[in-house]
Order: C-alpha cells, then sequence, then structure tokens
C-alpha cells in the first residue's frame, strides 16, 4: 500500500473533466421530462445514475481505492451494502403497507 | 522454542519491576495517558459507577411494585425512575462495560501489541464517554425524562419535558465513544497482530470484540442521527416523527431498532467472547469448532441487522414486513445456538476447575439459553401479540442482558482480574457471590415470566392484587441480587490491600495475556512475542512450561 | 509519558508513533482507520437518506413542490465548486508524496478557497430561504408585517443576487413577497398546482390521496405540513453537510500548517492522503444531495405531464 499508485496530472485531470460534463448533463437533463417521454421515475433513474457514476470515479481514482487492499474494498462496499439493508428492509415495510396511515 | 522462553516473565523474583500501574503516580499521568490498560481502568471505575446508580434506580422500581398500589412512587416518577434505569444501564452500563474495560485492557495484550492502533483516539473516546455520561446525569438529575429507553414519539416530542433534549445529546455524544472504540479494535486486529499470530490463532473474545466493533462501526451512527433528529425535532416542534406534526412515528422506531436490536449484539457479543475464554480454560480442552464460534460471531453481528421488525410487531407495520422479520429472527438464534452447542461439547469430558469465572460462566449457558429461547417466543408473530410489552418481555431481555451480559463481565472481570492488579481475590467470597448472583437472578427474573404471561403488562407503577405474590418473590429475588453484586465490590477492592499476589500465570494457561508479567509493563511485553501455538492449546505444543508457572504462581487454582 | 525504550531502540523515522513498528504498519493502520471511520460516516447520513427516502416514495409532489422553491442554478454550481476542490484536493495529496512544498501549499489553499465559496453560496442560499417564508420553523423567518408597501429591498436582507425560483412570492407574479407577520412558514399556489396538476393526470400515490386532502377537497395546510417536511429534511442534511465542510476546513488549516512547516515526504504523508479521504467523502454526499434536494421533481416545471 505505501506504493503511491495514482493515475498521475492528465489522469486527475480527465477524471475532472468527466465529473465536469456528468454535472452538466444532470443539470440540463432535470430539466427535460423524461417521465414523459420514456417511463415514470426516469428523471429519478437517470439523476441517481449519473450521481452513482460520478461517485464511483472519484472513490476510485480520487480516494485511490483502484489501488488499494481487498480490505479496504470490503470497507467502502460494506459501507454501501449496510446502507441498502437499511433502505430495503424499511421500504419493505412501507412498500407493503394496506394501509398507509394519514 | 527459544522465542517462546523469553517472553515467559517471571524472572527478577523479588526486585519489582515497573508496571503500568507503577509507571507514574500523578493524577496527570492518568488523565492523559496513552496505556490502553489504564484508560482500561479508568472506565472500569466509570462503568461501575453507572452501574451503582442504575442498580440503585432497579431497586426503587423493585421497592415500589412490591405493593400493586402505586404508593412509593407516583407514576410519573415511577415512569421517570425506569426510564432513569434503562437509559443508564443500557448505554452507560452495558454497551461500553465489555469492549471499553476488558476489550480495552485485554485486545492489545492478547494479540501481542505494544497499544492499540489509536492510544490517542483511545482516550478520547474515554472523555467522550465522560462529556455524554455527564451531560445525561446531569439533565436526569435536574428534570429526568419519562419517555422510556426508547425515546419513543410522540412522548418525547410532545410530552416529556425538554430534558429530553438534553438526554439526547448526552447519548449522541456517548455514541461517538463507542464509535472511536470499534473503529480502534478494527484496525488494531488487522494491523497490530504480533508475528505468528494469524487470524485463526486469534483468542475467540478477540474474534468476538472484532464483531462487536463492526457492529458499533455500522449501527451506532444510525441512533446517534435519529436521537439528533429528535432533539432537533422536540427544540422546533417541527420534524418528521411526531404524528401531530405531520410525521412518521414508525419511521423512528425503523431507525431506532436499526441500530438497538444490534446493539444487543454489541452487549452480547463480547460476554460470549469472555465465556468462550472461560469455558476452554477452565475445562482445559481446546475449544470445540473454533471456526465455528469465530464465524458465528461475524454471522451474528451481520444477520443482527435484518431483524430490528421484531420489535414492532405490533407497530402498525405491514403484515409481510412483520413475517419477514419474524423469520429472520429464527435464522439469528441460529448462531447463538451454535455457541451454546459449542461450549457445551467443549464442557464434555473436559477436566473443569469450578473456580469463581467458571461458575459465571456456567450460570451464562443456563441464563443465556432460557433468554434465547424465549426471545424466540417473541420473535413468532403470532405469540408475540399476547406477550409484547409485558413482564414476559422485560423478563427475556433480562435474562439475556443480566443472565448474559452483566455475568459474562463478572466472570471476566474474575478472570482477568489477577492480571489486571496482580493480585487475587478471595476465591470463598467470590463463589458465594457468585452462587447469590444466580440464585437471586432466578428469583427476581423467573417470576416476571409469569407475570408476562398472566397479563401483567410493564412500565406500570400499580397493579391488580392477583399478581402481587409473584411481585413479592421477585422484588425479594432482587435484594438477594443485590448483595450478590455488592459482595465483588467489597472483596475486590479488599483484595488491592491484602490479596495475594498472583504471579503472571494464576491459572496456569497458555494465552498471551498469561506470557506478561501482572500487572504487565506499560508495552506489554518485554520483547514483541512470537507465536507459535494453536489458540487453546494445553499440551507441549504450546510451549508453556505447566511446572514452572505451577511453581511461579503463589495460588493455584482449584482442580 | 515515561516509557522505558527497551523495545524500541532501534531506529525511529520522524512521524512514526510508538506503538507501531515501522511507517507501513502505520500508513496500513491510518488507512484502514479512516475507511472504517467513514463506513460510519456513510451510516450516519444514511439516516437521513432513509428519512429522506420514505417520505419521498410517499409524497413525491410535495417534494416536488419543494425543490422546485430551492434555486438549482446554485446548487449546480456549488456542485462545480466542490468538484473543483476535489480535484485540487488530490493534486495537493500528489504533490505531498512528490515531496513539492510548494505546490503543495498551493493546492490546500485552493481546497480552502473552494470550500468556502461553497459554505458562502450556502450562506447566500440560507438567506434567502430565510426571506421567503421557507425555513420549516414558524417564527424563525423573516417578519414582512401585513398591509406595509413592501418593495423588493425592504422586504429582503439586502443580498448581491436575487436567488429563489419561485418562493412565496406574491400569487399575481409581481416580485413583492407574501406578508409574513409571523415569520411562518409559507407556500405559494404554485405549489398546490402541481398537486391539483398531478390528481389530475392520476399519478398521485396512495399516501398523497390521504395526505393532502380533507373531504375530497385539496386542503392547502396539508399541503403545506408535507412540504415543510422537505424543508426541514433539507435544512437538517445540508446543514449537516456544512458542518462536515467546516471540520474539514479546520483540518486543511492543519495540513496548512504541516505543508508549510514541510512535514509530508515521499515517506510520510498519510495525513494529506487520509484527509483527502475525508474531503473527498464530503463532496460525495454532496454529489447525491444535488440531485436528490434540487433536480427530482424540476422536469414539472418544464411543462410536465
Ligand atoms: C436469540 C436471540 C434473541 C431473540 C430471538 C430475541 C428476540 C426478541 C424479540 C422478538 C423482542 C421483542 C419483544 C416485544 O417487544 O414483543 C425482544 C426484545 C428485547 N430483547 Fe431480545 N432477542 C434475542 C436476544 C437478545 C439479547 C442477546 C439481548 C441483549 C443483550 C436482548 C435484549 C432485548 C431487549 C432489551 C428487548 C426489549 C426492548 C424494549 O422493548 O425495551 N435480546 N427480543
Ligand atoms: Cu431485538
Amino acid at each position: 500500500m505505501s506504493e503511491h499508485q495514482h493515475i498521475g496530472i492528465p489522469g486527475y485531470l480527465g477524471v475532472f473533466a468527466f465529473l465536469f460534463i456528468a454535472t452538466i448533463i444532470t443539470y440540463v437533463v432535470a430539466l427535460q421530462d423524461l417521465d414523459g417521454m420514456f417511463f415514470p421515475g426516469a428523471n429519478t433513474l437517470v439523476a441517481l445514475a449519473i450521481a452513482f457514476a460520478k461517485m464511483t470515479f472519484v472513490v476510485l481514482f480520487f480516494m485511490h481505492v483502484r489501488w488499494q487492499s481487498r480490505l479496504i474494498w470490503m470497507a467502502v462496499v460494506s459501507g454501501f451494502f449496510w446502507l441498502a439493508i437499511m433502505f430495503a428492509y424499511t421500504l419493505q415495510d412501507y412498500l407493503t403497507r394496506s394501509v398507509i396511515g394519514y | 522454542m527459544e522465542n517462546v522462553d523469553s517472553i515467559n516473565t517471571g524472572e527478577e523474583k523479588g526486585e519489582e519491576k515497573v508496571n503500568y500501574l507503577t509507571n507514574g503516580f500523578s493524577v496527570k499521568s492518568w488523565l492523559l495517558t496513552k496505556d490502553h490498560k489504564r484508560i482500561a481502568i479508568m472506565y472500569l471505575i466509570s462503568v461501575s459507577v453507572f452501574f451503582v446508580l442504575g442498580g440503585i434506580y432497579a431497586g426503587l422500581i423493585r421497592l415500589e411494585l412490591l405493593t400493586p398500589a402505586s404508593d412509593l412512587l407516583e407514576s410519573g416518577s415511577y415512569n421517570k425512575v425506569f426510564t432513569q434505569h434503562g437509559v443508564i444501564m443500557v448505554f452507560f452500563y452495558l454497551i461500553p462495560a465489555i469492549p471499553a474495560v476488558l476489550g480495552n485492557f485485554l485486545l492489545p495484550i492478547m494479540i501481542g501489541a505494544k497499544d492499540l492502533a489509536f492510544p490517542r483516539i483511545n482516550l478520547l473516546s474515554l472523555y467522550i464517554y465522560w462529556v455524554g455520561g455527564s451531560l445525561t446525569l446531569f439533565a436526569l438529575m435536574q428534570g429526568g425524562v419519562d419517555t422510556g429507553w426508547t425515546f419513543y414519539t410522540p412522548y418525547s416530542t410532545t410530552f416529556s419535558n425538554s430534558f429530553v433534549m438534553l438526554v439526547g445529546l448526552g447519548v449522541f455524544i456517548n455514541g461517538f465513544s463507542s464509535i472511536l472504540t470499534g473503529l480502534n479494535f478494527i484496525v488494531t486486529t488487522h494491523t497490530m497482530r504480533a508475528p505468528g499470530m494469524t487470524w485463526f490463532r486469534l483468542p475467540l473474545f478477540v474474534w468476538a470484540q472484532y464483531a462487536t466493533s463492526l457492529v458499533m462501526i455500522l449501527g451506532t451512527p444510525v441512533v446517534a442521527i435519529t436521537i439528533l433528529l429528535l432533539a432537533v425535532e422536540r427544540l422546533t416542534q417541527t420534524g418528521i416523527f411526531d404524528p401531530a406534526l405531520g410525521g412518521d412515528p414508525i419511521l423512528f422506531q425503523h431507525l431506532f431498532w436499526f441500530y438497538s436490536h444490534p446493539a444487543v449484539y454489541i452487549m452480547i457479543l463480547p460476554s460470549m467472547g469472555v465465556i468462550s475464554e472461560l469455558i476452554s480454560n477452565f475445562s482445559r480442552k481446546k475449544i470445540f469448532g473454533y471456526e465455528f464460534i469465530a464465524f458465528s460471531s461475524i454471522a451474528i453481528a451481520v444477520f443482527g441487522f435484518l431483524v430490528w421488525g421484531h420489535h414492532m410487531f405490533v407497530s402498525g407495520q405491514s403484515i409481510y414486513a412483520g413475517l419477514v422479520f419474524s423469520f429472520l429472527t429464527m435464522v439469528v438464534a441460529v448462531p447463538s445456538a451454535i455457541k451454546v452447542f459449542n461450549w457445551t461439547a467443549t464442557m464434555y469430558k473436559g477436566s473443569i476447575s469450578y473456580d469463581t469465572p467458571m461458575l459465571y460462566a456456567i450460570g451464562f449457558l443456563g441464563l443465556f439459553l432460557i433468554g434465547g429461547l424465549t426471545g424466540l417466543f417473541l420473535g413468532s408473530v403470532g405469540l408475540t401479540v399476547h406477550v409484547t410489552d409485558t413482564y414476559f418481555v422485560v423478563a427475556h431481555f433480562h435474562y439475556v442482558m443480566v443472565g448474559g451480559t452483566v455475568l459474562g463481565y463478572l466472570g471476566g472481570i474474575h478472570y482477568w482480574w489477577p492480571k489486571m492488579t496482580g493480585k487475587m481475590y478471595s476465591e470463598f467470597w467470590g463463589r458465594i457471590s457468585a452462587m447469590l448472583v444466580f440464585i437471586g437472578f432466578n428469583l427476581t427474573f423467573f417470576p416476571q415470566f409469569i407475570l408476562g404471561y398472566q397479563g401483567m403488562p410493564r412500565r406500570y407503577a400499580a397493579y391488580p392484587e392477583e399478581f402481587q405474590v409473584l411481585n413479592i418473590f421477585s422484588t425479594a429475588g432482587a435484594s438477594v441480587l443485590g448483595i450478590g453484586m455488592i459482595l465483588p465490590v467489597i472483596y475486590l477492592v479488599g483484595s488491592l490491600i491484602n490479596g495475594k499476589s498472583a504471579g503472571p500465570n494464576p491459572w496456569l494457561l497458555p494465552g498471551l495475556e498469561w506470557r506478561t508479567s501482572s500487572p504487565p509493563p506499560t508495552f506489554n511485553f518485554e520483547k514483541t512475542p512470537v507465536v507459535t501455538w494453536e489458540a487453546y492449546s494445553f499440551g507441549e505444543d504450546s510451549g508453556l512450561d505447566i511446572e514452572e508457572a505451577r511453581r511461579e504462581s503463589t495460588v493455584s487454582p482449584t482442580a | 509519558m515515561t516509557h522505558d525504550d527497551k523495545h524500541d531502540d532501534h531506529y525511529h523515522p520522524p512521524g512514526l508513533q510508538h506503538q507501531f513498528d515501522d511507517m507501513g504498519q502505520q500508513m496500513d493502520s491510518v488507512t484502514i482507520g479512516m475507511w472504517t471511520f467513514l463506513a460510519q460516516e456513510i451510516m450516519f447520513f444514511g439516516g437521513l437518506f432513509t428519512a429522506y427516502l420514505v417520505f419521498r416514495s410517499r409524497f413525491p409532489m410535495a417534494f416536488a413542490a419543494g425543490s422546485n422553491h430551492l434555486d438549482a442554478f446554485w446548487g449546480w454550481l456549488n456542485t462545480l465548486v466542490l468538484i473543483v476542490s476535489s480535484l485540487t484536493m488530490a493534486l495537493a495529496v500528489f504533490y505531498a508524496q512528490k515531496g513539492n512544498r510548494n505546490l503543495q501549499v498551493v493546492m490546500i489553499i485552493l481546497t480552502m478557497i473552494f470550500g468556502t465559496v461553497f459554505l458562502g453560496v450556502k450562506a447566500i442560499e440560507y438567506t434567502d430561504k430565510y426571506n421567503h417564508g421557507l425555513v420549516p420553523v414558524d417564527g424563525w423567518n423573516k417578519v414582512v408585517p401585513e398591509g406595509e408597501d413592501h418593495g423588493k429591498e425592504a422586504a429582503r436582507l439586502s443580498l448581491p443576487f436575487e436567488t429563489t425560483v419561485s418562493a412565496a412570492e406574491s400569487a399575481d407574479g409581481s416580485d413583492k413577497p407574501h406578508p409574513n407577520p409571523r415569520g411562518e412558514f409559507q407556500i405559494t399556489d404554485a405549489d398546490l398546482d402541481l398537486v391539483t396538476m398531478a390528481q389530475k393526470e392520476g399519478f398521485l400515490t396512495e399516501s398523497e390521496k390521504i395526505g393532502y386532502f380533507s373531504n375530497g377537497e385539496l386542503d392547502p395546510e396539508k399541503v403545506k405540513g408535507k412540504v415543510q417536511i422537505f424543508f426541514w429534511i433539507y435544512f437538517v442534511m445540508t446543514g449537516l453537510h456544512a458542518l462536515h465542510m467546516v471540520v474539514g476546513l479546520g483540518i486543511m488549516l492543519w495540513l496548512l500548517v504541516m505543508a508549510w512547516r514541510n512535514t509530508f515526504s515521499a515517506d510520510y504523508y498519510s495525513p494529506v492522503e487520509i484527509s483527502g479521504l475525508y474531503w473527498h467523502f464530503v463532496d460525495i454526499v454532496w454529489i447525491f444531495l444535488f440531485p436528490l434536494l434540487y433536480l427530482l421533481g424540476r422536469h414539472f416545471l418544464a411543462g410536465g405531464h
């Protein structure tokens, strides 16, 4: 791990360019009525997909996870896995209510 | 085995060596210490104070319930008393007790490290604990809260007084003490193991601490943010939990139990780790199914996160969710059952010595079994409707929290007391108190199963006449239990003054912690140990000369 | 601390703490430690995201209405600002590894500047919410007395920019704010229109059919309650995020001092590395907050269904 591995200045700039463009796209796309054009929830899906892509780039390259040990990968994955548990099992209740209060 | 001999630090008899206790006597040398052992001792004192406080509240509860009428305390004060009891015991005793005291003291020694990976963060966690604890105590003394330890909204957001905010803040702050301890343990276990100390040579206590730390890291922040939101809601009188404000009280319960069910594993897992040590060592037999016990700890930590909804069966969550949570509750009992099975199998044909720590361990086995099984009753959607919010639940969780965690803690304290202080306590009184605790405990809480099944609800100051007999049993048992808990304070402290010197290895055991002097030096070992033996090996291959250890030790265990 | 140094009489590199054997072990420990901490942070924010998820899945229209009161431009700008700061942070680590003191210092300073700009924009936005009766706590908003002829200036803290798109402006489209004599939380007719529109199109959720109406009639108070929940969540989430930024700035200041003193080198740069991890994490949180709070539901403004 003590090897410093990274993608060098051009690489960092490349990642930045991606993030920059993705931010512009997400803004522009959010103003279009994708729900109407494709299917309900399309806007949400696209916005989150872009956010995930951005996050992945930051995690892999800015945070150097790409070159880290399996353990670090596991820390990252388990963080999100537990978040998913919380979402899934909470929604499992809300989405299956026959009567939803108020 | 040359390397092994060098660790066996009994040499230089007669000449006083500097150990962690004698390394500096000023107050500053304690308050600014980075030594995990000194921090553990300060934690020991602090959690004991909270335990005594919580115990006093428990005494008040039992006294009130001696008679059917609410005569000693009117119901408002009664509500405050049981809340205070719960908050103090859960957040300031049960959760920190074993990790912060025994874990702190032993984890680095057991893996052959000089200290935890982040000694300063360790000290910080102690200070955070003090701040959170003082804040909570202050609020409890000032006005107290009457919401129950669960802080359910709308009690907490609308009906309780505004000290809810302070208590919430105290619990919030205290959470970070837990998180930092967990972080430290995880990193330490990964990076600080001595040469030769592979993962599968780790004592099971370390595995248990590791699993506990996972839960602390992934669960505690959720309750922290939830309680913080609750406090903000109480302050602003708008928010997302209180139905009167348009919020959703069930969301609060989801977020609260997302942590608080795993939190019961924060309480029990370390205790299970202690029990693994005790059972194997006092049976002088390699533990049965090491890998199973190790992985069941991890399994409990993971699956423990999937069952929180079993606290919400009657809250209005969907029937489907109730079924899923009920099923998963059955699943999570499996790893616990595996452990109980393996402990029993370890004792089978072992040469068991019934010293005080072992008495506690055996008590644990019986009580945890009952606690766990009644947990299964409560986990089945059908039955639970009948017994939810009755004394059946109260009995269940006391069987696991007192019968499990407190007994494991006391067993561990007795077991490692000679290591921590260098002194041996009175075995006679030790056994007496272990017996008293066991008898008193059962007398206190077994009647509560019956009471609950007959329908006595929890959290009321008054009850119908027909429940009185069993309540008198319970209060009588509580007095015995109380005496059983006060005794150790007396003879343990007494042992500091006139206890026999324990020697490095009073129990004649192979673990790393018994291969350094008692009390250990500041950096734990004279020289970094090299581990060449498997955990719990009692034969030749442990590289330990039992005869020499016996000669050095001034007390020898009963056989 | 008085320790007998029997055990570590070997060479002791600067920056190596006593409990570690060598720099590699220390580097591993702090890296694992930071990632463990970040896992904890994920769950900390996770509680809030869960709350958001639960309420948004039930009241999407109220949340859309809330989003439309935010100024997506400012949110977008802040996203860019944070991304740039992440770049400069990554470069600070890069130059620390290279032992290049000057560029390291420059990068840390740049990171701090962008961090501060982010907080500045946040302050502008918060002030704007305050001016427009969008702080979800009654009595915590700007008091706009009834019956006065309040010009734009009179009603606001003077801001360099006019930001909020459609906050509590008068229904007639003039730029005058609603009177708000008690500083209450307010919504607009536009919000109600959104609900009516959704009702006509038939995509109200089951919860919304109960949650916005009393006796079959659209109930403005009930809609307001739901929008208020959006803003409560908005303030808590962005507030906690901003708090993390402030802590991050503090860390940067400390790094700056260390870097200035030329502490870091190819052998010892872990403080920069792990502070960077923290900074990027806070950036990632914002990467999600931006679409969730500012963007979702904005297409309804585009004339939607
Ligand atoms: C075999 C494992 C266990 C199972 C299946 C189990 C199951 C349950 C269930 C279903 C409830 C809800 C009862 C109700 O409110 O109707 C409950 C409550 C409780 N359990 Fe357990 N449990 C187990 C182990 C533990 C352990 C190890 C602890 C603590 C060390 C614990 C502490 C508690 C507490 C404190 C409550 C009551 C919470 C409250 O409402 O105040 N349980 N348990
Ligand atoms: Cu539970």
